[in-house]
């Protein structure tokens, strides 16, 4: 008799009815093997594969054309008709083979310039092609960052093909558009007007000193939207008619008129309405675009199926095009229109799809009722739709595209959680969506389950089963620990324990607001939750801990490139509270100084170039008829810090602690010397490698190598000992007060947002060796509570009660990566155990875990032959990405994190 | 003329297309990039009878709206409300 089945007969004689424990007998879940996707993904993805990253021309000349067309109109119009416009004649493009369409572009994967966001970039790299000269030196940011050479990204130029960013491919006859384009905003960009009113802040000279240095990563004009959950409630519950009647019946009734005497923004609702009313005929236009061009190839159509199924397309487009979605299909097919409606109206990434499977569930629900859909068409559609979002790119600059994102847009689909009635929220679409995620494996959705205790053991099996694929996603978050996030950062504006059971991730971690609206449909009244607030990404980016603790050492100086950052303290630093008192100093100077020159970024591009698509989606915009930059969401305190190398940062103050303080082995004289001559070793950029994985000695390593070993044996993060813990429950003390000192443009305070990204590769690069051991060049460890690689000496509990030491809820989000070898989990029961580490973890108050369920072993041969290893994919953060996109130096990080055998 | 200024060509990226009746990717350069003998002229600002006075970079002038203005051959123009078959 095995194990199993003897506990059970215990359980019967109990009278226990329960029989969780066994998900193969009661939950009818077994561990069979992984269906394979349908033929119809095969066949799309496997095209995918040989696409390259495009730039277009088409949006941005209809955009530019009629902007200034509509030179001095008010602003929100303005941009609506322009952008409309755009949208209403790109050329659409549809494949044979595709049930779900629309691209961003008419390529199939790419994006295009926003040359009124940023046109310096363009300009100055395309005056250069134009006149046959070499391509200007790249912002330091662009220099320091790595975009991988493989899958689809466009590295260098070839034949008719320029690069540009390092990833997009343009066509040389295209260059003289973008050219032209751009120039008209050479002085009006978001971009160059913000500089304009940065530069009159007296100390923007200690900004351009935290840029240059790359101490702080990006701009917030480079990705204004993003990092925020979208809602498609407006059109499926209305359909674009309806809503344009409405708009004109809300014209008739206020335009004119300072509504409830508001005399600032009271006159604003007229114009607001008067933009949607322009947004959503181009929406309507471009999907009846789109039904057009599918009548026109069925047209020409020889194969019966295949103009059948063109046939149906234009049925579709034309239906949504108008009225409220008939169909799961159609459904699903609307909100991917508003989703790349969305994400091409600005440069961004992080545009979260939200909890898809509970907006959707009525749609599906009432086919399957009909008889018009069965659960495989259902999953086929979803898997079709995970080519359609893995497709969309954000064009930026390198540093951003490859520095910060790695290519990877975030578009990130929420699951479980909890209903408005506090019940679980998982629907049986939501188990498909999982099925579609683990058949058809592609980086996006990422797909994030939001862990609750009262979600079905059933569905958590489901999506840990999927989790074993290696994909990295989906990724786990503590839903309670969000819930009270909502409940104490957004206390101030409202927030109700209905609406924090509506939050979810936006992007790839950012915890965002959102709220439940009534869906009527199928003669039923559904609460679909939706985003309620704008981007929760944009305030003071990405800031190197390590870099600022390096700065402290160095009296305000860059070593590496000479630049002071910050006035000499001049202090002596005689204990560790001196070099606390000296770190929280430069940090609040940056942070005061950042979040001027940010706000104002952000406050010039929503006077200027204020969201549309976003204002018509986005509760309550259209009921307060304001759009997203007046305040019209419900929820505004979105705006954050985020920070990098936390871990570096927290084991460097624990090594200094030590060897320097404590036991006084060292002075900081000769730790610093230590430091600057990098322990002894050649540089990560000397040797190539981005790791500790390897080393390489100078003449000099016999001098320091006391002095490294003490360091590389300092306390580490990750093993459960007090001694660094407290360092790190310091840290979030300390940040946790400053945060609400801090006021974005909005007037509402900030918070912390814990994430990486990839910059912990790019900021790594920029700073010296530091006092744990790390050495020049190397990336600073991963995540925001993730141990530095392979410093984790007691076991993945002992990381969890670190990684716990201080309460998640305060803060926006808290990063744990694991990566786990694949024999540790194999089988039903491994699955189990997987389950059992997440709960493990959730219940001590994790915010959030992910897993990379892969080999080194795999990953260095991935190094070594990408084309062998076109669709391997990796976590990296909030992310998956295709590892042959990944820049070397994030590629040697993952291969070189901590690998679990459980 | 190329495969790109066909009515059945579909875009895929900066280097090729697809045939939407062959079904067959093509490029956009160099061999194999010559439209095939059933070539339909597809709807270009270049195949437009209101553009005009193109450049060398094929810039040239759209007189099909209100407010004349440049444009560029290659746009693509199924969507463009005043096309007319040059």
């Amino acid at each position: 008799m095995d194990k199993q089945t003897k506990i059970f007969e215990i359980l019967e004689a109990r009278n226990r009815q329960d029989k969780s424990l066994d998900v193969s007998v009661d939950a009818g879940y077994t561990e069979e093997e992984i269906p394979a996707p349908s033929p119809r993904f095969e066949k799309l993805i496997n095209i995918y594969y040989q696409m390259k990253n495009t730039i277009d021309m088409e949006i941005p000349y209809w955009y530019n054309r009629v902007w200034w067309e509509n030179e001095g109109d008010v602003p929100e119009i303005r941009r609506a008709k322009a952008y409309g416009a755009a949208l209403a004649h790109t050329t659409p493009t549809i494949w044979p083979g595709e049930l779900l369409v629309m691209n961003k572009t008419k390529n199939w994967r790419g994006a295009f310039p926003f040359p009124w966001v940023d046109a310096s970039f363009f300009n100055a790299q395309a005056e250069a092609l134009l006149a046959e000269a070499e391509a200007p030196a790249l912002a330091e940011a662009d220099r320091m960052s790595v975009v991988g050479a493989g899958g689809g990204n466009v590295t260098e130029s070839y034949g008719n093909v320029v690069s540009i960013a390092q990833k997009f491919g343009l066509r040389k006859e295209e260059v003289p558009i973008l050219v032209k384009i751009s120039r008209y905003w050479d002085n009006c960009s978001i971009e160059v007007v913000t500089q304009k009113y940065s530069e009159a802040i007296p100390d923007y000279y200690k900004y351009k000193a935290y840029r240059d240095t790359v101490l702080v990563m990006f701009d917030s004009w480079a990705i204004p939207q993003g990092r925020e959950i979208i809602n498609y409630y407006m059109p499926l519950e209305y359909g674009f008619d309806r809503i344009i009647e409405m708009c004109d019946e809300k014209i008739a009734e206020i335009l004119g008129l300072a509504e409830n005497g508001d005399g600032l923004l009271g006159m604003s609702r007229g114009y607001y309405y008067m933009a949607m009313k322009e947004i959503t005929k181009g929406l309507s236009a471009w999907a009846d675009n789109y039904g057009k061009r599918a009548e026109s190839l069925a047209e020409c159509e020889p194969d019966p199926q295949q103009k059948k199924e063109y046939e149906d397309i234009a049925v579709v487009m034309h239906n949504i095009a108008h009225k409220q979605p008939s169909t799961f299909r159609e459904a699903l097919q609307l909100t991917f229109l508003c989703h790349l409606a969305v994400v091409n109206e600005d440069p961004q990434s992080g545009q979260s799809i939200g909890r898809l499977g509970q907006v959707l569930q009525p749609f599906y629900e009432k086919d399957l009722e009909d008889g018009t859909i069965t659960e495989e068409e259902a999953i086929e559609l979803l898997e079709l739709y995970r080519i359609k979002i893995t497709s969309i790119e954000c064009f930026a600059s390198s540093g951003v595209t490859g520095g910060v994102l790695s290519g990877n847009t975030f578009n990130n689909l929420s699951l479980g959680g909890l209903a408005r009635d506090g019940l679980t929220a998982v629907t049986p679409l939501e188990y498909l969506i999982v099925e579609a995620g683990t058949r058809a494996r592609t980086t996006q959705p990422t797909l994030s389950v939001l862990y609750d205790e009262k979600t079905p053991e059933e569905f958590l099996m489901k999506a840990a089963r999927c989790c074993k694929g290696g994909q990295g996603y989906p990724a786990w978050m503590n839903n309670q620990c969000g819930m009270n996030y909502m409940l104490r950062h957004y206390h101030d504006e409202g927030m109700t324990v209905e609406d924090a059971r509506a939050w979810c991730l936006g992007g790839c971690l950012e915890s965002s607001p959102g709220c439940f609206l009534p869906l009527h449909y199928n003669g039923k009244t559904t609460w679909i939750p939706g985003g309620a607030a704008p981007t929760a990404g944009t305030g003071i980016h990405f800031t190197g801990l390590p870099k600022l603790l390096e700065l402290v050492l160095t009296n305000g100086v860059d070593k590496r490139t000479g630049i002071k950052v910050f006035e000499p303290h001049n202090r002596e630093l005689k204990t560790m509270d001196d070099v606390w008192d000296v770190w929280m100093d430069y940090m609040t100077e940056l942070c005061d100084i950042s979040l001027k020159v940010n706000n104002i970024q952000m406050d010039i591009w929503r006077k200027n170039n204020p969201p549309v698509v976003a204002s018509l989606l986005k509760p309550d915009c259209f009921t307060k008829g304001q759009t997203l930059s007046n305040m019209g969401c419900r929820y505004n305190s979105t705006i954050n810090f985020e920070s990098c190398g936390t871990v570096t940062f927290i084991n460097a103050m624990a090594s200094l602690k030590k060897n320097v303080f404590d036991e006084k082995k060292y002075t900081l004289d000769e730790m610093m010397d230590a430091l600057e001559h990098n322990f002894g070793f050649k540089t990560a950029f000397e040797t190539g490698v981005f790791s500790p994985d390897r080393r390489e000695a100078t003449d000099e390593a016999v001098k320091y190598e006391k002095i490294f070993t003490d360091c590389v044996n300092a306390p580490k993060f990750g093993n459960a000992d007090p001694y660094v813990d407290d360092l790190m429950v310091h840290y979030e003390d300390l940040m946790t007060a400053l945060m609400p000192t801090l006021k974005s443009y909005y007037g509402k305070p900030l918070y912390m947002c814990q994430i990486s990204v990839s910059t912990h590769g790019p900021q790594g690069a920029i700073t010296l060796a530091s006092a744990d051991g790390r050495l020049a060049g190397v990336t600073y460890a991963d995540g925001s509570v993730s141990p530095a690689a392979n410093t984790d000496k007691n076991g993945i509990y002992a990381v969890f009660t670190s990684a716990t030491c201080y309460d998640h809820s305060r803060n926006q989000n808290a990063q744990m990566n694991v990566k786990i070898h694949p024999s540790a989990v194999a089988g039903i029961n491994g699955t189990r155990k997987l389950l059992d580490v997440i709960r493990a973890y959730m219940r001590k108050g994790g915010f959030h875990v992910q897993f990379n369920i892969t080999s080194s072993k795999t990953l260095r041969e991935a190094q070594k032959k990408p084309d062998d290893y076109r669709d391997l994919m990796v976590r990296v953060a909030g992310f998956t990405q295709y590892w042959c996109e990944i820049g070397k130096p994030i590629q040697d990080e993952v291969i070189y994190r901590t690998e679990y055998e459980m | 003329m190329k495969h790109y200024e066909c009515k059945h060509f579909l875009a895929l990226d900066c280097e090729k297309g697809m045939c939407a009746v062959s079904r067959m990717i093509v490029p956009l350069d160099g061999e194999g990039s010559d439209a095939c003998p059933n070539f339909e002229c597809g709807k270009l600002c270049k195949f437009c009878a209101k553009f005009h006075d193109a450049d060398s970079h094929g810039i040239g002038t759209c007189s099909g709206f209100e407010k004349e203005t440049w444009a560029y051959g290659d746009c693509g123009a199924f969507c463009c409300e005043n096309f007319e078959n040059a």
